[in-house]
């Protein structure tokens, strides 16, 4: 099994397909002219085209539920750490507070006694209730809001994060796409979002969207250019866009050592496109409530909030492909290498979140263009100079 | 794009305490700002007229819950100076010393309630987690934690136990070693001084006509503080100089604000060291106060915020006839928008906060 | 300068009386209302006090009264206390927001609650009670309306 691909077409081909044909050849006679299609079914399932795709369809969902692990891991990290920083625990609801929900709804009288409360945890069930709260609240469209933009909007800016999951390979084995223009297609799917940011901050008949929406594009604009030319610095040593040549190109060195500017130059644009701290503006609570989404509520604004964590996560994975030498390392398999640089990244990111104070707009806008941009241009001169002369 | 008003409040995260903020804005420029009070008035100077002299110290505390024992001093010594009833040697000595921890916490809260507004959620926690020391201490003599009922019209109420000075001593070096630990994290953290320099900036004459006084005016390098100008309590005996603090470019702005408080923090961990030492013996209420007064009486004290001043009418009788509550946030919020014309929206959290706003004290 | 030779120089103002010295650095006086510009002028741009701390407003019922607090902003802290009496049925003087702009909100709040009008303010509208309230409350006349039956 040397790719995902590989694996779904041996599972469909040896335990899915020879368990669903034969209910449908079963369905396929019961009642005749109507029934006749679930045969077809079975016999195109059996196919090579329709194994094909079975077998991309069951890939594209295991590299997904991979990502949405992970992120969710992140999520839990992000709560603990941002929790010890500020000299507390962060959340503690865990397995064992369950004995203490299940005794309080049942009606008993909880059990105080002298020693410190028992029923904490380690606090891994909390992402499951906060997901259990977003699907329990309402969706309200406002009453002058634009109907049809307020709903696109967020599914733009979702669903174009979601594919980036799929996109960016874990390890040659666990890569759901290896297209050969990989990580061009990923940087345009990245860049998708400021159109959902800037659709739904107009429609919801709001100020404050809108200026958060405005705020959030016109840093998205400033950013994505050093960052672009960060990348080329990368693309133009490795020779292709494909991760996997680039992973390969750094056996010998990682590419943080010679193209150390281009690094710094990425993450802190890779912050601003994510609209992390010290970039949040957008959505700054001390201004304007909640930015761009303070009109969506329910289980739109749960994913949207999922697809901004989708969104750090991937670029922190696109940053160890380019920089931190992917996959490579001495004695681990390479997806608990991918995923150990990667988590490095994202605690770096988190630690930064909670330690800094955020830059206004215009400020931003001011590093983005007058500094980073000849930054990134210094880079990919250096990277020239370096292809030119080995 | 056209010039609109945006309302900041009266619910939203930034305002520290119920106001409405109406903000012209071109693009993303502040153009004209129209501060709107009144939502927490209370009319408290109404209902002291009905109250008796001793029983408006519980409506005192209440003007600005952040700093509750500075307003309630102020009071009681209005209240004295009408009476002419003088407190002893050893109540004004534990007043000097409450009042300084008082000033420390609120302006812990100040630091607590400023950074957040920046964008660093850190800085509550641990502004509060170093307030909860102080409001320990404070609890010791008086019994309360925000709201404490303590100074009364003739000293106080209760001595403070032994212990005192040992408890005191350990929580303010603890302080001290973390407000260093808050100078590195703050002072030379880039993005909090580009936030923060030249942001929200105002002359020292401009400051004086605009009737700003207390750490704001200190600010611009005016060294007037009440303390030694106006001197009570045990303050003459103390050994102090105003500490003030400029914005680079002359008068004052976020950045020299806060530096202010922070400097005026060690001030204060300073004065009760000293007070604590020289503090001497004997009793802490004076021996008889009058329940009836007649004439009329000011007194003004260094509030955390800047000059309380309290004005008392008696008519003879045992409530009083008129009273006057002068606060410092009143006059400073009329003057905000001034300092505020010409920033961008993003800079009014830093400009508002930084000029420590109570809204108990505002809209009395 | 010293108190005592403050008011002593003060007294000799045109409509002024009354004067006395209440504490070692506070002065006490009384004006005519008639008399209050140049007074107040005088006071700033000749004396120095260049800081106006409260204008409160009091309500003898015979008439309303005035009192200023003004002071120096320098070391030894010398302070000001003006009083003006005005009639109960005329309550109106001139403003000294042009002066000091600090005095600006004072006189609102002295119209708010107290009724008193300030002619030459250039916003005199209320600042602490709703725009639509009825009455000034501080005034020892004011009825408070309790409606038994809306509790």
């Amino acid at each position: 099994m040397t790719s995902l691909y590989d694996w779904s077409y041996w599972f469909c081909e040896a335990w899915l397909v020879p368990l669903i044909t034969p209910l449908l050849y079963f369905q396929e006679h019961i009642m005749p002219p109507f029934s006749n299609p679930a045969g077809d079914m079975a016999r195109w399932m059996e196919s090579d085209p329709g194994l094909n795709i079975l077998a991309w369809t069951i890939a594209v969902n295991v590299a997904l539920m991979i990502g949405f692990t992970n992120v969710i891991i992140v999520v839990y990290l992000e709560r603990k750490i941002a929790g010890r920083i500020m000299d507390r625990r962060g959340p503690m609801l865990s397995l064992n507070s369950l004995k203490e929900i299940a005794s309080d709804l049942a009606g008993y009288a909880p059990e105080y006694t002298w020693k410190t409360t028992t029923y904490a945890g380690i606090g891994i069930l909390q992402n499951v209730a906060d997901g259990i709260k977003f699907f329990c609240k309402e969706i309200i469209v406002p009453d002058k809001a634009d109907r049809l933009l307020y709903t696109i909007g967020p599914v733009i800016f979702i669903s174009s994060s979601i594919l980036l999951l799929v996109m960016v390979p874990f390890s040659p084995r666990i890569a759901a796409s290896s297209a050969p223009l990989g990580l061009l297609v990923v940087m345009a799917a990245f860049s998708i979002a400021p159109i959902g940011v800037l659709t739904t901050g107009w429609a919801c008949n709001n100020k404050y969207t809108l200026i958060g929406g405005m705020r959030s594009a016109a840093q998205l604009m400033a950013y994505e250019i050093p960052l672009l030319l960060s990348m080329a610095g990368v693309f133009l040593v490795a020779g292709s866009y494909n991760p996997m040549d680039i992973v390969a190109q750094q056996q010998g060195m990682w590419n943080v050592v010679p193209q150390f500017l281009g690094f710094i130059v990425f993450i802190v644009c890779m912050l601003a496109e994510v609209e992390r701290v010290p970039f949040d503006l957008p959505e700054a609570e001390a201004e304007l409530v909640e930015g761009w989404t303070t009109e969506i509520g329910g289980l739109r604004l749960g994913l949207v909030f999922a697809a901004e964590y989708i969104r750090g996560f991937v670029g922190a994975m696109i940053a160890t492909i380019l920089f931190l030498g992917g996959w490579s390392g001495p004695f681990l398999p390479g997806e608990i290498w991918f995923l150990l640089k990667v988590y490095g990244i994202l605690i770096f990111f988190i630690i930064l979140r909670w330690t800094v104070p955020r830059i206004r707009t215009d400020q931003i806008l001011l590093l983005g263009w007058k500094r980073l941009l000849p930054l990134s241009l210094i880079n990919l001169a250096l990277a020239i100079l370096y292809v030119e002369v080995f | 794009m056209a010039e609109m008003w945006i309302h900041m409040g009266p619910q939203h995260p930034m305002t520290h305490g119920l106001w409405n903020l109406r903000i012209k804005v071109n693009g993303e420029t502040i153009t004209d700002a129209v501060p709107e009070l009144g939502y927490l008035h209370r009319s408290v100077e109404k209902i002291g007229e009905r109250r008796k002299y001793f029983m408006n110290t519980t409506l005192t505390d209440r003007l600005c819950y952040a700093s509750a024992m500075t307003w309630t001093h102020c009071y009681c010594l209005a209240a004295e100076e009408l009476m002419g009833v003088e407190a002893p040697l050893r109540a004004k000595y534990i007043r000097t010393v409450v009042l300084e921890l008082q000033r420390i916490a609120s302006h812990l809260m100040w630091l607590g309630a400023y950074l957040p507004d920046l964008g660093l959620i850190t800085g509550f926690l641990y502004g509060m987690r170093d307030r909860e020391m102080f409001l320990n201490l404070l609890e010791i003599p008086s019994g309360g934690r925000l709201l404490y009922n303590y100074v009364k019209i003739g000293g106080v109420k209760r001595d403070l136990p032994p212990g005192f000075e040992a408890k005191a001593e350990r929580v303010m070096q603890t302080l001290e070693r973390r407000l260093k630990e808050y100078e590195n994290l703050y002072d030379n953290s880039k993005i909090f001084r580009m936030r923060n320099d030249g942001v929200g900036v105002y002359s020292a004459s401009d400051a004086i006509n605009w009737g700003i006084t207390g750490p704001n005016l200190r600010s611009a390098g005016v060294p007037f503080d009440l303390r030694q100008a106006d001197s009570y309590d045990a303050y003459p005996e103390l050994d102090f100089e105003p500490v003030t603090n400029t914005a680079a470019g002359g008068g004052s702005d976020c950045f020299s604000r806060y530096r202010q408080r922070v400097d005026e923090m060690h001030q204060s961990m300073d004065l009760v060291r000293q007070a604590l030492a020289k503090m001497p013996e004997g009793k802490v209420m004076a021996d008889s106060v009058p329940l009836r007064a007649s004439g009329e009486a000011f007194r003004r004290t260094e509030d955390s915020r800047g000059e309380a001043l309290m004005y008392l009418v008696g008519d003879g009788s045992d409530r009083p006839y008129r009273w006057k509550i002068r606060s410092p946030m009143f006059t400073t919020v009329s003057a905000a928008p001034h300092f505020l014309k010409g920033y961008k929206v993003a800079d009014v959290p830093a400009i508002m906060g930084s000029i420590d706003m109570c809204i108990g004290e505002t809209d009395k | 300068m010293e108190t005592g030779q403050l008011v002593q120089q003060l007294a000799q103002h045109d409509g002024a009386s009354d004067g006395s010295v209440l504490r070692s650095n506070v002065g006490r006086i009384s004006i005519t209302r008639e008399a209050s510009q140049s007074f107040f002028s005088a006071l700033k741009n000749d004396l120095g006090f260049d800081h106006c701390s409260l204008i409160s407003a009091v309500d003898n019922q015979t008439g309303f009264e005035l009192v200023y607090h003004f002071s120096i902003v320098d070391v030894m802290g010398q302070m000001l206390e003006v009083h003006i009496d005005l009639p109960r049925d005329t309550p109106t003087v001139d403003s000294i927001t042009h002066l000091w702009g600090g005095a600006d909100w004072h006189e609102r709040e002295a119209y708010d609650l107290m009724g008193i009008y300030f002619i030459g303010h250039p916003d005199l509208k209320r600042v602490l009670l709703p725009d639509g309230f009825a009455g000034h409350p501080l005034r020892k006349d004011y009825v408070y309306e309790i409606h038994e039956e809306e509790w």
